[in-house]
């Protein structure tokens, strides 16, 4: 029994803590070096592609160094210059729109305008995608925008409401998601920032939650993966306990955003966003496990990823390893407080 | 009176810097196309034979340049984004060029790196990825930002000897500063509190915002030294450029984003303006009324053409980029605008008729005077190859010009 700020915490024995990274990690000095240089053409496309591999593999390494759960490749290609690029590169009916801030970041992306029917090609992520690094021993993560980030992110000239888009996007990634099955996948993600991340109109109504909970049951029908589903850069707190109704086998809170005392009770996994991703401060072993321990009936949860909050990208290479290591050692401490190590 | 005609026109932001300017820093070898490129760039913008020859005989050295070598390199850079401002288009107007003109930031490195650079308290910490392949190099601020030299006085006094049109110094605000920097020292503080007993009820959000607006605070005095100084030697307009204005997007950070223009522009005696761009999907309506209360502040300029179709018109329409031009309608104000026509983000160029469009749609959805229009690129063209920087200067000036005939 130990007892942290005003709150009286115990461990369920066993309590299954898992690492797991959650999308875009900010490429090594090298690489971006390298990308400067192609665009000057001081090199060429082989040697970027090299320096892209060097770099997925130096961040495999370090995971599995760290023991990492899942395997992530970072997005570590000009494949995922966006979190939308797949689609607005292979899919048809979408294309690439303006320059638009990411939320609240000094970071852009395109804006996704679709012009007719949205029709997947069903290998647009696999393609984008470093399938080498499928194998039996670690899942790899796949991580996409979820339906409503995407349909309220897009320009919509074709489907005349959110609702539509949302699950024709839906429709389009179950195809993705049916082939990446096939092949080995066995993990997504979806990054949700759009479900919290309403810094003017409050949250969704429970129509709308109940909207978006089917559209993703939709893109995960039959297709046999392991799901996530992870909104950050917001407080979850307002659709507590509902959130954690969502059809996924894990569900995420972005814990510097949102209070952990609030967190409900459930069953799910829960994917803890307790490492501050847009923050060259790395918080202490101590500052990230008073985070989780914060949580109430943490034990009940059916196990929790300790993953940073949101995507590295918003940090250098540097810190963003370094906060990596800081969720291992975390991990290390609340397993042998819990006694399960 | 060049500033008394309708549709005046300015630059915004950066312009493209020519590799002779940048591979003396970076030590690379000169090669016989900067030379050349130099000298012909110098002829087209009107630079005189003597400071011509001069480049030449510098750029002849090719490598090991000394410091003073390397300032002159940067003069010379200078002088030719002025000239470029000054004689861009292709002279349908009575006069070719630009009326409201700037550096062009040749001598600065760039608008987060030379302030950061420049202040104390601030340490590099890397790379962090903006777009595609454009990156920042991102500073921590360890401890209280403290003023430790004037990072814009030298750039304003040589901009003062060289340009013919009327002048305004970008200076980029703290909201900016504190938004691209890594926000460590202050969340540091702010966590501290939490942990302690009284501090306990903070709320993640409540740190967070916490953190912002005291480094946001402390910044300001600094930039307020700095504009001080530049005021006293002489600048009459500073531009706050703010393009993090809309990047945090509560009310709380709204209304922070005007706290910290007063804040920095406090007695003052200049003419203010700002500029911001690249909103979220909210686009400006996010800064509305907040923005309305910046006490100084004569004019607001930002990027519309990013977000606008290519096609002719002046109806709704055919001018999506443009809707949120109807908020200053909508509030009530009257002083002067900046409007972004041409995006800066593509090489694809806009039909002259085009832009002459965009500048007459802004002049119908606003209550501001034509007189007090300013026309201009969305944002920085640094990402812009030099030729195509200059054409889409010369389509401000010349778009402009076709809008003024249009009114006629």
């Amino acid at each position: 029994m130990l007892a942290t700020g005003c709150y009286t915490w115990s461990w369920n024995k066993l309590t299954r803590f898992l690492l797991s990274l959650t999308g875009c990690h900010p490429r090594m000095e090298e690489t971006v070096q390298a990308t400067q240089d192609w665009e000057r053409g001081r090199i060429g496309a082989h040697l970027l592609r090299e320096m892209f591999d060097r770099d997925v593999g130096q961040l495999v390494k370090l995971q599995k160094e760290l023991s990492f759960d899942f395997l992530s490749d970072g997005q570590l290609t000009m494949a995922w210059q966006d979190i939308f690029t797949p689609f607005t590169s292979f899919f048809k009916g979408v294309k690439k729109g303006p320059l638009i801030r990411w939320f609240n970041t000094n970071t852009f992306f395109y804006a996704p305008v679709v012009q007719s029917e949205i029709v997947a090609p069903g290998d647009a992520v696999w393609r984008s995608i470093e399938t080498s690094l499928i194998s039996d021993s670690n899942p790899l993560k796949v991580v996409i925008p979820d339906p409503l980030t995407f349909a309220e992110l897009s320009e919509d000239e074709y489907y005349g409401s959110k609702e539509r888009l949302m699950f024709a996007y839906a429709g389009a990634i179950r195809e993705e998601l049916n082939h990446l099955g096939k092949h080995g996948v066995s993990y997504v993600q979806y990054s949700a920032p759009s479900l919290v991340a309403r810094f003017r109109e409050g949250r969704l109504s429970r129509e709308d939650f109940a909207q978006v909970s089917l559209a993703v049951r939709e893109s995960l029908k039959k297709t046999g993966l392991e799901s996530g589903y992870l909104p950050f850069f917001g407080d979850a707190a307002p659709y507590f306990p509902e959130l954690f109704e969502i059809p996924v086998d894990d569900v995420g809170v972005d814990l510097t955003e949102t209070d952990a005392r609030k967190l409900p009770k459930s069953k799910k996994g829960l994917i803890a966003g307790v490492a501050n991703g847009r923050s060259g401060y790395v918080e202490p072993v101590d500052v990230l496990s008073r985070r989780l321990r914060e949580i109430p009936s943490l034990e009940k949860y059916h196990r929790v990823l300790i993953t940073p909050s949101c995507d590295l990208r918003y940090v250098p290479r540097t810190v963003a390893d370094e906060k990596m290591r800081r969720l291992a050692e975390t991990r290390s401490v609340l397993e042998e407080e819990d006694g399960s190590k | 009176m060049r500033q008394s005609k309708p549709f005046p026109t300015q630059e915004i932001g950066s312009l493209p810097k020519f590799g002779w300017r940048t591979k003396p820093f970076m030590k690379i070898r000169l090669d016989d196309n900067d030379v050349k490129s130099a000298i012909s760039w110098g002829r087209r913008l009107g630079v005189d034979e003597k400071p011509l020859n001069e480049l030449k005989g510098l750029l002849s050295k090719r490598e090991g340049y000394s410091n003073e070598e390397k300032k002159r390199i940067v003069e010379f850079s200078l002088l030719y984004a002025i000239r470029m401002q000054e004689t861009a288009g292709s002279g349908i107007s009575v006069e070719r060029g630009l009326d409201l003109i700037w550096s062009g930031e040749q001598a600065r490195t760039e608008m987060y790196q030379t302030p950061v650079s420049s202040i104390d308290g601030f340490e590099f910490i890397g790379r962090v990825r903006s777009f595609d392949n454009k990156y920042w190099r991102i500073a921590s601020i360890v401890r209280p930002p403290r003023f430790s030299g004037n990072y814009h006085m030298e750039e304003f006094l040589l901009s003062k000897k060289h340009a013919k049109r009327k002048l305004k110094v970008p200076v980029t605000d703290a909201i900016t500063i504190m938004a691209w920097s890594d926000n460590s020292h202050y969340v540091k503080v702010w966590e501290g509190r939490r942990s302690s007993s009284h501090g306990a009820g903070l709320s993640p959000s409540s740190i967070s915002f916490g953190a912002r607006r005291d480094f946001v605070l402390d910044l300001a005095k600094v930039i307020r030294r700095v504009i001080r100084e530049l005021v006293v030697a002489g600048a009459q307009e500073i531009q706050m450029d703010i393009p993090a204005a809309t990047q945090y997007q509560t009310v709380e950070d709204s209304k922070l984003v005007t706290e910290a223009f007063n804040e920095t522009t406090k007695g003052i005696d200049a003419k203010f303006s700002v500029h911001s761009c690249y909103p979220p999907r909210y686009g400006y309506g996010l800064l509305f009324p907040y923005i309305l209360d910046m006490k100084n502040c004569i004019r607001f300029s930002f990027e519309y053409a990013n977000r606008d179709s290519f096609n002719r018109g002046v109806t709704d329409d055919s001018r999506p980029g443009f809707q949120d031009l109807k908020l200053f309608r909508e509030y009530g104000f009257n002083k002067e605008l900046g409007i972004g026509v041409i995006h800066v983000h593509t090489d694809r160029l806009p039909a002259l008729a085009v832009v002459r469009d965009r500048v007459l749609y802004a002049a119908k959805v606003t209550d501001i005077s034509p007189k007090n229009l300013y026309v201009n690129p969305d944002c920085g063209l640094r990402t812009r190859s030099p030729e195509v920087a200059y054409s889409m200067l010369g389509l401000v000036a010349d778009g402009a010009e076709m809008a003024r005939r249009a009114l006629k």
